[in-house]
């Protein structure tokens, strides 16, 4: 399980994307009961947990809610006072990002959040912002996304109005200076290079070219020809398309004051006019349709496997949304070493030490389902048909009553983990804000999950999960297979010329 | 404009943080040291905010602490304590107990085939395989897989994993404040009666865990051999997650042997972080682990590296693009030096403007980045390694020019007032920072303690950070960066193939 070597990354790497959405009631009283002082460690340990479960005390919380603000000109602040200790965190939100513009500027899109970091202000050289920053041990940091933008600036409280000015500096005023650009289009330049030296990458690209075709949102990596055309000016224009003031959100964590901080924010908009044109809605996602099974050839002694399809259903698919998240979490997700595909594919045959599921849902479309794995070479084959009768069992063999009470337990149990800390208060209503949930839709969630039953996640696991349809992508070496692939179906190769970016 | 000039900027009211030898904010925190008559040790660190307790218990039993023939058993232990004991994680304790004789009877078989090498018999071992796979799969039927996940999982536990080093390994996790005894009953119970069932399976995940972290991975693998060319006596050259052929062939006896030897109370550290009430922690403490009787003492390794003659340089060939990894033999955490050390790696790679970042990745583009810091522990004597990647056309060679250069032109032209400033202000911003999260509370005093015995001294590190002087930052850089001193490593391409061969 277990088992993080330091100094990589910890558990059951992989279920990386998809945000869980968590939940919860606004005062949340599980379990009843008290007294402990109990008998000493008794000899049954499943008994004494029972026991002990049966009596744990209520616990009393009421999930905060951060305060809200709105300045002169619209924009929404988010606010989380925490003095624990002297530090700032401030995060300007934009609701578009590099999918809201032509594909003509995708590549400028994808690289202008770096550019703001180190291109400099028009009356910063990029040499001083890069000192302003380290002497004063700020972090300030852009990003942009497929479908948001974001700016931040944290560090110690007293350096507050240099951590404000500057990155409403950078964000207003990029400069975007040459020789940064040169040294921008150097690091693409490696790393299109380096773009298939670890398995994962080559899995992740060609995962994302099957399945979105050329949709943007396929795109993670840009070519060394888009970089060249790079220019302070169409960075610049792209820079001002994603970060302007009537699309943010604004979140204030940690040791400030109210009043002064919403007034500084007030001084640093000052002048700073409406949205120019120019953006667009995120093209439409259109999934690929299997069965299709996709082998890009490596040779490797491990062989790295995803599969999947879209994944039918908008958050707004109520009830079959919790639904899929319960089915989710019993088969790969959230319910970690409980979960099918890691108790039949890593506990019970030891084929491997990743393997999870993942299905998607999102406010705005139909997200995607896929599971993956690493698996030695010599099981490939093995590994591939044991996932997909594991998620075929959703529906052949059905999630008992008490499989789904863990999952409803788990949820009710582990909500206050949503709410350890102020930056996690303030950036759920941010998030909720950009996906047009309400504001307490951990509430309506919380309550969705609690409302399944076992006959509904069998239920949307047939209608929308089908291993037969799946595409199925596998990075590896066919020789050292345990059999050839086409004992599964029909196999197209690619190159790894073929995937694009 | 809101500036006026950068320097008049930089100016500004900077006097300095803390004055050199105050105490860092961690050092302050009231921590309640609690030690159990059989020794084991507790932190109790009550915190304002969420109805959360955080759970971190450090053994002083890591990578370093195996022997000859079974490396990363420390690491595939940490794993079984995951499997359960004689009453959470079985339908049937002694029809288990009945099995493990035969499953290890066919499993020392199989180990018995294997060393013969070369000439072991693919078909015997093929047998002897499939044998174990279906002897262990006849014993899961008495198996509640997983059963401790379970508990945890429907209890709302969450962070629930492990992490195995050279120096130590953690188990940790947090848990709703109304539910903190759990941690207790279960606790207790494994690390006094771990039961290590499923072993065998559980041998081939750690195995897929090798192949996932080293061996597809190109610097992974660069970073083991790196370490392997550079400590020829010393344990931090042998690989955590353990070499293939002795994952592959570990014995369950060996693994029970080395939990035997370490997993006494007297060998751990707890840290208890958040909303808790300390007089109740202290009486569960009491009432759960005082039973458990005292192990050996932890004798540290005493096995020392001896010193370097000469640079040693080795290829590591895979098909990936050029990385280098340069390692030089320094002390200790605990040696005064190593608070200079740290000043120094900040000096040459802490952000953009150091020294090596603003030469090789700003102004002249011969590095998409370069890094330095110490591997692969904390305890005992280790490497200050300096990763660079370098742009092509440019190379290792030139990565590894700049790198001495700057090594050199620091022995002549000591850290600036301003690159002083700029490290200091870091140093207290990190000091501030690193305590405000628990569960990373509970892991750096958890850490600390079972380090360096005690729970501030990761704190006073901090403290000692302030006050190095650039002279101290120069006789570091001139006592410690000999050429002879110096290991190595590049990740380079292997020849190409002849025509038609595809292996």
């Amino acid at each position: 399980m277990r088992a993080t070597l330091r100094p990589e990354t910890p558990r059951v790497a992989s279920r990386a994307t998809a945000p869980r959405r968590l939940l919860a009631l606004s005062t949340l009283i599980v379990a009843a009961a008290a007294t402990s002082s109990g008998p000493l460690a008794a000899q049954d340990t499943r008994e004494t947990v029972r026991a002990l479960e049966a009596r744990f005390p209520a616990l009393r919380f009421n999930p905060p809610t951060p305060r809200e603000a709105r300045l002169s000109n619209g924009v929404q602040v988010f606010l989380q006072e925490d003095h624990t200790v002297p530090t700032l965190s401030v995060r300007v939100v934009g609701r578009l990002g590099t999918s809201n513009l032509p594909d003509s500027l995708w590549a400028a899109a994808w690289q202008a959040d770096g550019l703001l970091r180190t291109g400099g202000t028009t009356t910063l050289t990029p040499d001083s912002v890069d000192k302003l920053i380290e002497f004063y041990a700020l972090n300030v940091g852009f990003s942009t996304g497929q479908e948001n933008s974001s700016a931040s600036a944290s560090g110690l409280s007293r350096y507050r109005d240099v951590m404000l000015d500057l990155l409403f500096d950078m964000m207003r005023n990029p400069r975007n200076d040459t020789s940064r650009i040169r040294e921008t289009v150097g690091q693409v330049e490696e790393s299109w290079r380096r773009r298939n030296d670890q398995p994962a990458s080559i899995l992740g690209r060609a995962w994302s070219q099957v399945i979105l075709g050329d949709h943007p949102f396929a795109r993670s990596l840009v070519t060394p020809e888009e970089a060249h055309a790079f220019t302070p000016e169409r960075l610049r224009y792209v820079q001002g398309l994603l970060f302007c003031p009537d699309r943010f959100i604004i979140g204030v964590v940690g040791d400030f004051d109210q009043r002064a901080i919403l007034a500084k924010l007030e001084s640093l908009f000052r002048g700073w006019g409406r949205c120019p044109p120019g953006t667009r809605e995120t093209p439409p996602v259109r999934y690929a349709e299997g069965p299709r099974i996709v082998l890009i050839e490596r040779d490797i002694n491990q062989t790295n496997l995803r599969m999947g399809h879209t994944g039918g259903l908008r958050v707004a698919n109520a009830p079959d949304y919790f639904a899929s998240q319960v089915a989710d979490f019993l088969l790969g997700g959230g319910g970690g070493f409980n979960s099918r595909l890691l108790q039949r594919v890593r506990s019970d045959s030891g084929f491997a030490y990743s393997v999870f599921s993942n299905w998607g849902a999102e406010t705005r479309r139909e997200g995607q389902f896929f599971a993956g794995a690493q698996t030695r070479a010599d099981k490939t084959v093995a590994a591939l048909s044991l996932m997909w009768n594991v998620i075929g069992s959703m529906v052949a063999q059905p999630v008992t009553a008490e499989d789904v009470q863990l999952a409803k337990d788990n949820e009710i149990n582990s909500f206050v983990f949503g709410f350890e800390n102020a930056s996690q208060i303030v950036g759920r209503q941010i998030s909720y804000r950009i996906d047009g949930l309400p504001p307490t839709w951990f509430n309506i969630y919380l309550q969705g999950i609690q409302a399944v039953t076992p006959e509904q996640v069998r239920q949307v696991s047939e209608r929308y999960l089908h291993p037969d349809r799946m595409i199925t992508v596998v990075v590896g070496k066919p020789s050292a297979f345990d059999a050839p692939l086409s004992t599964l179906g029909p196999v197209t190769t690619m190159t790894l010329e073929e995937i694009h970016r | 404009m809101r500036y006026r000039t950068l320097t008049t900027l930089l100016a500004l009211g900077l006097t300095g943080p803390l004055a050199a030898q105050q105490p860092s904010p961690g050092e302050r925190l009231p921590v309640v040291r609690y030690v159990l008559p059989n020794g084991m040790t507790f932190l109790l660190l009550r915190r304002e905010g969420a109805p959360t307790v955080s759970f971190v218990t450090q053994f002083r039993a890591g990578g370093v602490d195996e022997w000859t023939g079974i490396s990363g058993t420390a690491h595939l232990f940490e794993h079984m304590l995951f499997k359960g004991t004689p009453t959470l994680g079985t339908r049937d304790y002694a029809a288990e107990l009945v099995m493990f004789p035969r499953i290890d009877a066919v499993a020392d078989s199989l180990t018995a085939e294997f060393r013969k090498g070369a000439l072991a018999d693919s078909t015997v071992l093929r047998r002897l395989r499939d044998r174990l796979r279906q002897l262990e799969d006849s014993a899961r039927q008495y198996v509640v897989s997983n059963e401790l996940d379970r508990v945890l999982t429907r209890n709302g536990a969450v962070r629930l994993n492990a992490s195995t080093f050279n120096d130590g390994t953690n188990y940790y996790f947090a848990l709703p404040s109304n539910r903190a005894e759990l941690w207790f009953v279960l606790e207790a119970d494994r690390i006094r009666n771990p039961v290590l069932r499923e072993f065998y399976s559980e041998r081939d995940v750690v195995m897929e865990e090798r192949r996932l972290r080293v061996e597809t991975q190109p610097v992974g693998l660069l970073r083991e051999e790196f370490l392997q060319a550079a400590f020829r006596a010393h344990p931090y050259g042998r690989p955590v997650v353990g070499v293939a052929s002795e994952i592959q062939t570990v014995s369950r006896g060996a693994t029970e042997e080395y939990f035997r030897r370490y997993y006494g109370p007297n060998n751990s550290v707890v840290a208890i972080v958040g909303d808790i009430d300390t007089a109740q922690i202290k009486q569960w403490a009491d009432r759960y682990f005082a039973g458990i009787p005292a192990g050996e003492p932890y004798r540290p390794v005493v096995t020392q590296e001896p010193p370097q003659r000469g640079e040693r340089r080795i290829e590591v060939e895979y098909d990936a693009n050029p990385v280098v990894m340069i390692g030089h033999h320094v002390p200790s955490a605990m040696h005064p030096d190593s608070r200079a050390l740290v000043m120094l790696a900040n000096l040459l790679t802490g952000g953009r403007t150091s020294r090596l970042v603003s030469r090789l990745v700003v102004r002249d583009r011969v590095a998409a980045n370069i890094s330095a810091g110490t591997q692969p522990g904390s305890r005992y004597p280790r490497l200050f390694t300096f990763t660079g990647v370098p742009i092509a056309p440019h190379t290792t060679q030139e990565i590894e020019s700049a790198v001495y250069e700057e090594l050199e032109r620091l022995q002549r032209e000591p850290p600036t007032d301003y690159e002083m400033q700029r490290m200091r202000n870091q140093v207290e911003a990190t000091s501030i920072g690193r305590i405000e999260d628990a569960f990373f509370l509970a892991l750096q005093t958890a850490s600390s303690e079972a380090l360096y015995g005690d729970w501030r001294q990761s704190f006073r590190f901090d403290a000692a950070n302030l006050a190095v002087t650039p002279a101290d930052i120069q006789r570091v850089a001139r006592t410690y960066f000999s050429r002879s001193n110096r290991t190595v490593a590049t990740l380079v391409r292997p020849p190409r193939p002849a025509a038609g061969r595809t292996n």
